[in-house]
């Protein structure tokens, strides 16, 4: 623990397989304050995996990660659900308690992890649902709401204990380009307004390049791009420029099933 | 399989003969170790609940809240009321009903009363209430966590920081484990009730010698028995239906076959643990 990074999560050679399919190989990862890093890649590529591996759901094989100066994986059960309530995490189909209105599922991290009263609790869930502008919706049930209303609340249950770091996993899957952009918008308002760190996988292009200050692309296991966005699109690698293009001509597609269909 | 690389093109019966023994042992191999690996989990799943749930209430936190417990007992316990009274009573009647006619032609109907009430107190009551517990509530148990599990709500809580065992399952077991004797005692009730109506009307015993009869034949010790068993098979049902609920993989069809492996697993758990029960309690306290 004496060379804790000073970042706010460090990826360090991280290994990942699942049943002889290797997943992750070996990748390296920092994050800083205030960085919005988004991570692209391919459906499939092990971007959402990332995320899972830093709240400690799932272990590596191989390799360290770090939040702040915790070492995800050799945490005890209870210290890492500590560190994890330091975290605030947006699904990518938002995961809201079905059987909970909205009210209470932002509500829960608050019940269970604080010893906050109720009146405590209701005004920071005021608070929440007026950030992301759904006041009105707080004693619906989810089943009622839309997929983009929906991303909000998640969006306030993520907010609700003062995260230091927000992962989103594809925050504008399902979405139409409008919810999706203003989704974006919110993310960009919210994480600066809020002085917090954020994690963000997606794999749609233009989402990617309004959010991020900064972007990792993810590539058979390995991180092959890690720049600001501006000096990203200038990038001489070829699958890169392949990624940003959405061209079905270039390295990608070699080899690979999905070729077939291009022919 | 085990069909060897020189095998004749057309296998005859001699080949199918002495492959069947091997193929068998193996499978019946297959199947025991993957059911004791099972047995295993399921342990380790409650010892987990009870660890989380413990280590809760030590940092003086309420492990759950009484409003959740309390809506699962209702629906558990005070939902099943209906059905488990009904069946039991049914089921009363026509014990009462076959047994006084076999005991007539000997002259000693007055047995019937016995009979039912000891046989309910002991054995049908927690055994009937057992099997309608599965299939009620551990059903749902299951459906309702891998519903949870299928669309990332159980990993959100673990996400959180929330202990999905000490969250989702402490509340269920525990309602389970506190309610299934009472529901076997409800179930006993109905059907002693049934065969007094019975002895009543067919066998002309009244009210008052009746109540005689079964006092006079049940022992504290049927009832204890009883009770005891309908605690383990609460802990038993909960526990089968909460883990097959939270290990469900492959979505809408994984809950569905999660579901009906959680009402067939519980239903064979709690009868073959009511037979083990009886041969232990009979060896050691005869």
């Amino acid at each position: 623990m004496s060379d804790a990074p000073q970042h706010i999560v460090e990826l360090r050679d991280v290994q990942l397989a699942f049943a002889e399919k290797k997943v992750l190989n070996g990748i390296s990862l920092k994050v800083e304050p205030l960085d919005r890093l988004v991570i692209m890649g391919q459906s499939g590529s092990g971007k959402s995996t990332i995320l899972r591996l830093i709240l400690g759901i799932l272990q590596p094989n191989a390799g360290e990660i770090f939040f702040k100066q915790f070492e995800i994986s050799r945490l005890q059960r209870r210290k890492l659900q500590q560190v994890r309530s330091r975290i605030g995490m947006v699904y990518q189909y938002s995961a809201l308690l079905s059987s909970r209105n909205v009210r209470d599922n932002i509500a829960l991290p608050l019940e269970e992890l604080t010893r906050k009263t109720r009146a405590e609790i209701d005004k920071i869930v005021d608070e929440k649902l007026e950030l992301v502008g759904m006041q009105e919706s707080k004693n619906q049930m989810p089943s009622e709401l839309s997929g983009g209303m929906r991303k909000r609340v998640s969006l306030a249950r993520a907010l609700v204990m003062d995260p230091e770091l927000i992962l989103f996993d594809e925050p504008s899957a399902g979405l139409d380009p409008v919810i999706s952009s203003v989704i974006d918008e919110l993310i960009i308002s919210l994480t600066e307004r809020s002085k917090v760190t954020s994690v963000i996988v997606t794999h749609e292009m233009d989402s990617a390049f309004r959010i991020a200050t900064r972007m990792a692309m993810l590539y058979q296991g390995e991180v092959i791009a890690d720049a600001e966005p501006e000096r990203l699109k200038k990038s001489d690698n070829p699958v890169v420029q392949q990624f940003l293009s959405g061209s079905t001509e270039g390295p990608i597609l070699e080899g690979s099933k999905d070729a077939v269909a291009t022919k | 399989m085990l069909m060897p690389d020189n095998a004749s093109p057309s296998p005859g019966t001699e080949t199918t003969l002495v492959r069947a023994p091997g193929d068998l042992l193996a499978g019946v191999g297959e199947k025991s170790r993957s059911m004791l690996l099972e047995v295993g989990s399921m342990f380790w799943f409650v010892i987990h609940t009870i660890g989380e749930t413990l280590d809760r209430m030590r940092r003086g936190r309420v492990p759950f809240r009484a409003a959740s417990f309390f809506r699962y007992t209702e629906r558990a316990g005070v939902g099943s009321v209906p059905l488990v009274a009904m069946v039991s009573f049914f089921l009363g009647l026509t014990m009462a009903l076959l047994t006084g006619y076999q005991l007539e032609r000997f002259g000693t109907e007055r047995l019937v009363p016995g009979l039912v009430a000891i046989s309910f107190t002991r054995e049908l009551g927690p055994l009937l209430t057992g099997i309608m517990l599965a299939a009620r509530i551990g059903a749902s148990y299951t459906a309702e966590l891998g519903t949870m599990q299928v669309s990332e709500e159980v990993e959100a809580i673990e996400a959180m920081g929330i202990g999905p065992l000490r969250f989702l399952v402490a509340p269920r077991l525990l309602a389970l484990f506190a309610l299934t004797p009472c529901l076997s005692v409800i179930s006993s009730v109905a059907a002693i009730f049934a065969s007094a109506l019975i002895s009543r009307a067919y066998f002309n015993i009244a009210f008052i010698y009746f109540q005689d009869l079964v006092l006079h034949s049940l022992l504290i010790r049927d009832i204890v028995t009883g009770v005891l068993k309908s605690f383990m098979f609460g802990l038993l049902i909960g526990a089968i239906a909460c883990y097959r609920g939270l290990t469900v993989k492959g979505g809408a069809a994984g809950v569905g076959n999660a579901t009906t492996s959680s009402v067939v697993t519980a239903i064979t758990v709690v009868i073959g643990f009511d037979t083990l029960f009886n041969i232990v309690y009979i060896v050691f306290f005869p």
